[in-house]
């Protein structure tokens, strides 16, 4: 019997993964400006029209943590995301990543602000490039300027630099309407935009956006299905949701798929631009509950991150404790536990409000929609 | 949907065609490896920790997405 085919007593499969908080994260998430140039209609962040940038005296607490994680892992990365991060500039930037030593640095970019400048900054730097593009002119309408003008031209103008330069990139798309023709269409978009990896977000309802993100089952498992269709013709662009599931099949069926999800969470530190720490999913930051709070478990500017996380791993305060009662609800009632480690903890609370709950129109449109429409093409081919 | 207390598994392995579109891709992250695209992945792990082997597979972590959180995160601790 196979590992996967362990059973609980009601006869649902049991995992071995996900169980508990671990103490040092995989990466860190770093706020250096709370602004964006852009007001994209899709967008959770809140207070993006406010330029507060972070300090770096900020950087400075978060490195002395991280450093040493570093030291003692081959990789470590630090992600400059939740805002623009090209907002804060070159300078404040260069100066927020200069007490970091042994890591490597990303940067999640809507490209509108990328230039030769910028690029030189990233070459020197090796800092590894996201950008987010929803495909086309017409298919990326709904990420405009302030002035709501479409931010299309900028976008592309920006790639150009990225390629004139020779720098690589990866591109993440939202996708707010799954409809047939879209997959084979955005793979055709992406392939000859350049980048060598992409991944595709199925719009969710979380942060400050509320727009409903319920959609036909047919239409989001038949956008999979054909997204795996355009990969397997020309897999030349790493194709992160469909290449996932094909890994865990791959996985499933030599009876090792119960390998694939880490053995304890990974906390996910997001570093607010003020220092306050935010774990789990960084669309939280910045947001207050009448119940929970603001979700922030401590500030780097008081506590040494290590010291925080430690904390938090051994008595989960409020949401989190509630968030892991949470996670092993998924793991005692959803067949898909294996493949998606548990409801995301923003889309919980975001969708359904609470932490505890399970299944999400995020884990259906993402998780169970993407392995079921990898399959419905699996068995037409 | 009663189909979730279905193992998974079970309905992939009944899944004609799958197998050999894993087959398929698998060739595509071997040539990836061979190209020198291998996915460093497997190196980020401390031993012992998913049981990964270094084979050619998915590259899932901080070359292109770290932030894919829940899918491919590796906690060190």
């Amino acid at each position: 019997m196979s590992r996967e085919h362990r059973t609980s007593e009601d006869g649902y499969v049991q995992w071995r993964g996900m169980r508990g908080i671990a103490t040092v994260p995989g990466y860190v998430i770093m706020q250096p400006t709370t602004l964006c140039n852009l007001d994209c209609a899709y967008c959770y962040l809140p207070h993006r029209d406010a330029n507060r940038k972070m300090p770096v005296a900020v950087a400075q607490a978060v490195a002395r943590t991280v450093n040493a994680w570093a030291a003692d892992a081959r990789r470590f990365s630090v992600v400059w995301h939740a805002g623009e991060p090209l907002a804060a500039g070159r300078d404040h930037l260069s100066a927020l990543m200069a007490p970091f030593h042994g890591v490597e640095h990303h940067v999640q970019t809507n490209a509108t602000l990328i230039d030769d400048a910028w690029c030189e900054f990233f070459a020197t730097r090796d800092v590894h490039v996201g950008v987010s593009i929803d495909g086309d002119a017409a298919r990326t309408a709904l990420r405009v300027d302030r002035g709501g003008r479409p931010a299309y031209q900028k976008i592309r103008k920006g790639i150009d630099a990225l390629r004139r330069h020779g720098i690589p990139f990866a591109a993440l798309c939202v996708v707010s309407a799954p409809q047939p023709g879209l997959g084979t269409e955005l793979y055709a978009f992406f392939r000859e935009l350049g980048c060598h990896a992409l991944g595709v977000n199925v719009e969710e309802q979380e942060g400050v956006n509320v727009r409903s993100n319920t959609f036909d089952d047919a239409a989001v498992r038949g956008f999979w299905a054909e997204l795996t269709a355009a990969w397997r013709a020309d897999p030349v662009i790493e194709l992160r949701e469909i290449e996932w599931a094909l890994w865990y099949a791959a996985n499933a069926l030599d009876g090792t798929a119960d390998d694939l999800l880490p053995a304890r969470i990974d906390p996910i530190p997001t570093i607010g631009m003020d220092g306050s720490v935010v774990l789990l999913s960084p669309e939280l930051a910045g947001f207050r509950d009448g119940h929970y709070g603001d979700f922030a478990s401590g500030n780097v500017l008081s506590t040494p991150l290590d010291v925080l996380l430690d904390r938090v791993a051994d008595r989960p305060p409020g949401w989190i404790a509630e968030y892991l009662r949470g996670v092993e609800a998924c793991r005692d009632t959803c067949a898909y536990f294996g493949f998606c480690g548990g409801a995301h903890a923003a889309n919980r609370y975001f969708e359904r409000g609470r932490f505890d709950t399970t299944e999400t129109d995020h884990c259906r449109n993402s998780k169970i929609r993407l392995i079921e429409g990898v399959l419905d093409y699996a068995r037409a081919h | 949907m009663p189909e979730r207390t279905d193992s998974l598994t079970e309905r992939m392995s009944a899944a004609a065609g799958l197998a050999s579109l894993v087959g398929e891709a698998r060739a595509t992250w071997l040539s990836r490896a061979e190209r020198g695209l291998a996915d460093r992945a497997d190196e980020d792990l401390p031993d012992g920790v998913d049981g990964a082997s270094r084979t050619p597979r998915w590259r899932a972590f901080e070359d292109a997405f770290p932030t894919f959180y829940q899918f491919t995160n590796r906690p060190r601790g």
